[in-house]
């Protein structure tokens, strides 16, 4: 029990790392239909940016993730602005673009910060709190409050302010809503941009749980994206959802199977999305057949 | 016959390219020193690959990124079969391109469900998983992989050296990318690349998506196979690195720049990166950069990839008046033909509904509908924007599944059946904003709709080429046969976004008849329609009906309606309303008032084009 719970709560808090990657995906696929296979590269570059300036630059842990969300922002806003010319015309080639995207973000971080990963010192220098004779790292703690601030502050983004009801209304129908007025391509491009700021903050996040390399947008680009579709791709309680619940999955496979998790994690979730394709709270599908 | 004559030329110059090629291909190894016709060897394995990647995703339309897992899953078999189990090299070759075809459906399976992007997470994720597989497990050996595979043996020939394997290569690619495009010139791929095209009008013209996305993935893996057993003869050695996604995607841009929706495209950009990839060799990670640039660049300016780029330099051409315009004459539809007069094949109802309700969420479409329509009867559905015609159709025809309520065709239940089944029991429909294939010249969209075998009977291309290539022959005159019918001879070329509006709706009138259906639901057909234009369409229709078939028309052109149907439904609201003659149905005050309002009752309620 003492064993599963620990488990259990490592599980949550990766999970909540994937969760903000995947309410990252989620946000860009609601508003625009487009699946962003660069965003498991662009969490990377966040990582990267944010460990330089905290190790480096020995900025503050969180003036370091700041600029590292600023610097994805504007990668997000630019990859936008390329892909634009194709938005509402073929979903399947923009997905491809974004995975060239992604392709030549992964070279860029090599040639910048080389092919080897750096390993990232855990800011909150405070030993582990003991709940209820559980040792809880404090960082865990921090990672999940900050997850949810974050998930509180793009909810109320997106349902209490005029720009945010106008992204919500691109999603629903970016026709009608040019119709009134809506700037979509302004809409689409602040969806990007938050998405690549989200991607940021989850990588700073996880430089201190992981060892920061080039090729870790991969794994965890496709983790969140795996927790997006099982909570129901482009809902966002269902990207937190499934978030967790695949870092959960994860940290169990890793116990039981060792170096086999990752095989683990896929087959399992290969199997749940075939049995509910449209994941627990259902695709919020963008229609516009 | 015309078109022999016309494409007689080009057909003699791509005979002489191809033997030039051929030859270029055959004397290269002359030139080539130890070092580079290893290369050579390693291009051409890249080319079956992408021949594999074309077919699923551009000939298909379906997102795969586990074409290098194929290959590896392939590599290793033949190396775990040849090292451990003590297997000679070509059982065990054979007996892993198996396992890779058996892989294939395996992670084809989701394509049965899940649609583009869902499909490239899983496939994705299923290539991770396999890479994480051969890195731990023991039989794999692990991170070292495993070496000391024997190299392939043939009488005469020593496969240890690369000039002769280059040339057992060459054979392999040469019938693997003939075998490819005798696919996509032939029914299967035909309809591969119709269901790629608009999966939706595939399905209602009886292609059997399911299974065909299966398909589609089993043949790639077999690319996927033949190319990882010849890798795995020609290294002697595997380890994890070789399939991992980094050369998935390496391998997806070969196909993306080079043109995915023409296989020779996939191959000159399978060549023109690896050998862009080795004049970079010493900077691995700018070459990187270099071709993900030129995917980027390529989806955003040219979408067909290198093999588009003649096209456009003709149209170019063309534009700055260097090249002549191709046709003189505007081609112009013929008259229609009409079909020899049947009673109609069934007596009685041919289609009933009982209690149908259809419910989208909170919206109601459909209420308690129920509706009987006569054998050879023509029925005309009117009604309101909005007030559920158009929904019905899609539950008699398999797109939606009715919330409750049965529907009947003949005697038998076909409630909830998926669309292609339905198209196989003799329903076919046209569509209101029109849904050709746009890809496919207009030949080709009747040709999909008249092939009647099944996907199931694709084995054959296995087997007996020649007889795939005699059926294809009689489709084919059967195309041209129900082309001159409907007076489009003169389109059967073109690509259907060329012609004008009304000869697209005849086309797709054409394309519904193709399968002799027992009954066909036309909607809104005359939209957009001339004065002459809705005339012909009249007269088709009636003979269309005299020869045994029921039509079931959605129209609001009154006109029309009212001299064309025998009995008229009226729907407003997703309830029907009013049933009977037209005169009968015109004078009902329901429907006047659901037309005009309750106020302005008049005498003359719409007999002319209301629209």
């Amino acid at each position: 029990m003492q064993v599963f719970l620990q488990t259990f709560i490592g599980g949550v808090s990766l999970g909540a790392i994937y969760a903000l990657v995947a309410m990252g995906f989620s946000l860009v696929f609601r508003t625009m239909g487009l699946v962003n296979f660069s965003h498991g590269n662009v969490v990377m570059i966040g990582a990267y940016i944010a460990s330089t300036f905290y190790l480096s630059a020995k900025l503050p842990f969180a003036l370091a993730m700041a600029v590292a969300i600023v610097v994805t922002g504007l990668i997000g806003v630019f990859i936008e602005r390329v892909l634009r010319p194709l938005e509402n015309k073929d979903f399947d080639l923009m997905l491809i673009g974004t995975i060239g995207f992604g392709i030549v973000l992964e070279a860029v971080a090599i040639i910048i910060w080389g092919a080897t990963g750096t390993a990232v010192p855990n800011p909150v220098a405070v030993a582990p709190v003991q709940v209820f004779g559980l040792r809880v790292r404090t960082y865990d703690l921090v990672v999940l409050a900050i997850a949810t601030a974050a998930t509180l502050l793009l909810v109320f983004f997106l349902q209490r302010t005029k720009r945010g009801a106008a992204m919500q209304a691109v999603a629903m129908d970016h026709e009608a809503a040019t119709a009134v007025g809506i700037h979509v391509g302004r809409s689409n491009a602040i969806a990007f941009m938050l998405g690549a700021a989200l991607a940021a903050l989850a990588g700073g996040l996880v430089g201190p749980l992981l060892y920061v390399n080039p090729s870790m947008g991969g794994t965890l680009g496709i983790k969140g994206f795996a927790g997006a579709i099982l909570g129901g791709f482009g809902s966002i309680p269902g990207a937190i959802v499934g978030g967790i619940a695949i870092g959960v999955l994860d940290a169990f496979a890793a116990g039981h199977f060792q170096g086999y998790s990752e095989l683990v994690t896929f087959v399992v979730f290969t199997v749940i999305i075939m049995i509910r394709p449209t994941g627990i709270f259902g695709e919020r599908t963008v229609n516009r057949a | 016959m015309k078109l022999r004559v016309a494409g007689g030329r080009s057909l003699r110059s791509r005979v002489a390219g191809t033997v030039a090629l051929a030859a270029c291909a055959w004397l290269l190894p002359y030139r080539l020193d130890t070092y580079m016709i290893h290369v050579a060897n390693v291009v051409i394995l890249f080319a079956i690959l992408a021949v594999g990647l074309g077919l699923v995703m551009g000939i298909a339309g379906q997102i795969n990124l586990a074409q290098i897992a194929f290959a590896g899953v392939a590599a290793y078999a033949t190396a775990i079969l040849t090292t451990r189990a003590g297997f000679g090299f070509w059982t065990a070759a054979l007996l892993a391109i198996l396992i890779a075809s058996a892989m294939g459906l395996l992670v084809g399976m989701p394509a049965l469900r899940m649609q583009s992007h869902y499909l490239g997470i899983v496939t994705l994720g299923l290539a991770l998983a396999f890479t994480n597989w051969v890195t731990n497990a023991h039989v794999a050996g692990g991170a070292e992989g495993i070496s000391g595979i024997p190299a392939p043996e043939l009488p005469f020939v020593d496969l240890r050296n690369d000039y002769f394997f280059y040339y057992v290569e060459l054979i392999v690619f040469a019938v693997t990318l003939a075998f490819g495009l005798f696919v996509v010139h032939t029914p299967l791929g035909r309809k591969m690349r119709a269901m790629r095209d608009d999966s939706l009008a595939a399905g209602a013209v009886g292609v059997e998506v399911p299974q065909l996305r299966m398909t589609a993935f089993l043949l790639s893996s077999v690319y996927g196979g033949v190319a990882g057993v010849f890798y795995a003869g020609l290294i002697r050695y595997v380890a994890p690195e070789t399939f991992s996604i980094a050369n998935m995607f390496l391998l997806l841009a070969m196909v993306i720049i080079g043109g995915r929706q023409s296989l020779v495209g996939c191959v000159v950009g399978a060549v023109a990166l690896s050998l862009l990839r080795e004049v970079l060799v010493d900077y691995p990670t700018y070459a990187q950069v270099a071709y993900g640039s030129i995917v980027v660049l390529t989806v955003v300016f040219v979408p067909t990839g290198l093999a588009g780029l003649p096209k456009r330099g003709r149209a170019l051409l063309r534009r700055i008046g260097w090249l002549r315009s191709e046709r003189g004459v505007v081609p112009r539809l013929g008259a229609f033909r009409p079909y020899a007069e049947e009673p109609p094949r069934n007596r009685g109802n041919i289609l009933r509904l009982a209690d149908v309700t259809m419910r989208f969420r909170g919206l109601t479409a459909l209420q308690d509908v129920s509706l009987e329509v006569a054998a050879g009867e023509i029925r005309g559905i009117v009604g309101p924007n909005g007030s559920g015609k158009t929904t019905l159709f899609n539950v008699v025809s398999g797109l939606y599944r009715p919330t409750s309520g049965r529907v009947l065709l003949g005697e038998r239940d076909m409630t909830g059946l998926r669309p292609h089944v339905l198209a196989r029991h003799g329903v076919a429909r046209t569509f209101q904003n029109l849904r050709l294939f746009p890809l496919l010249s207009v030949r080709e969209n009747v040709l999909v709709a008249l092939d009647q075998t099944s996907v199931l009977g694709a084995w054959r291309y296995a087997v007996w080429q020649p007889g795939v290539w005699r059926h294809n022959r009689a489709l084919r005159a059967q195309a041209d046969e129900l082309l001159d019918r409907f007076g489009l001879t003169a389109f059967a070329d073109s690509a259907p976004g060329e012609l004008p509006y009304g000869t697209q709706r005849r086309v797709e009138i054409a394309r519904a008849m193709a399968r002799r259906p027992r009954i066909l639901l036309l909607d809104e057909p005359a939209a957009g329609l001339n004065g002459d234009e809705v005339r012909e369409l009249r007269d088709i229709t009636r003979s269309i009906r005299s020869s045994g078939v029921t039509v079931v028309i959605i129209e609001h052109n009154m006109g029309l309606v009212m001299s064309l149907c025998e009995r008229v439904t009226v729907f407003a609201s997703g309830r029907i309303i009013a049933d009977g003659t037209p005169a009968e149905v015109a004078r009902s005050p329901q429907v006047v008032e659901a037309y005009l309002g309750d106020s302005a009752m008049s005498e003359d309620v719409p007999t002319e084009a209301s629209r």
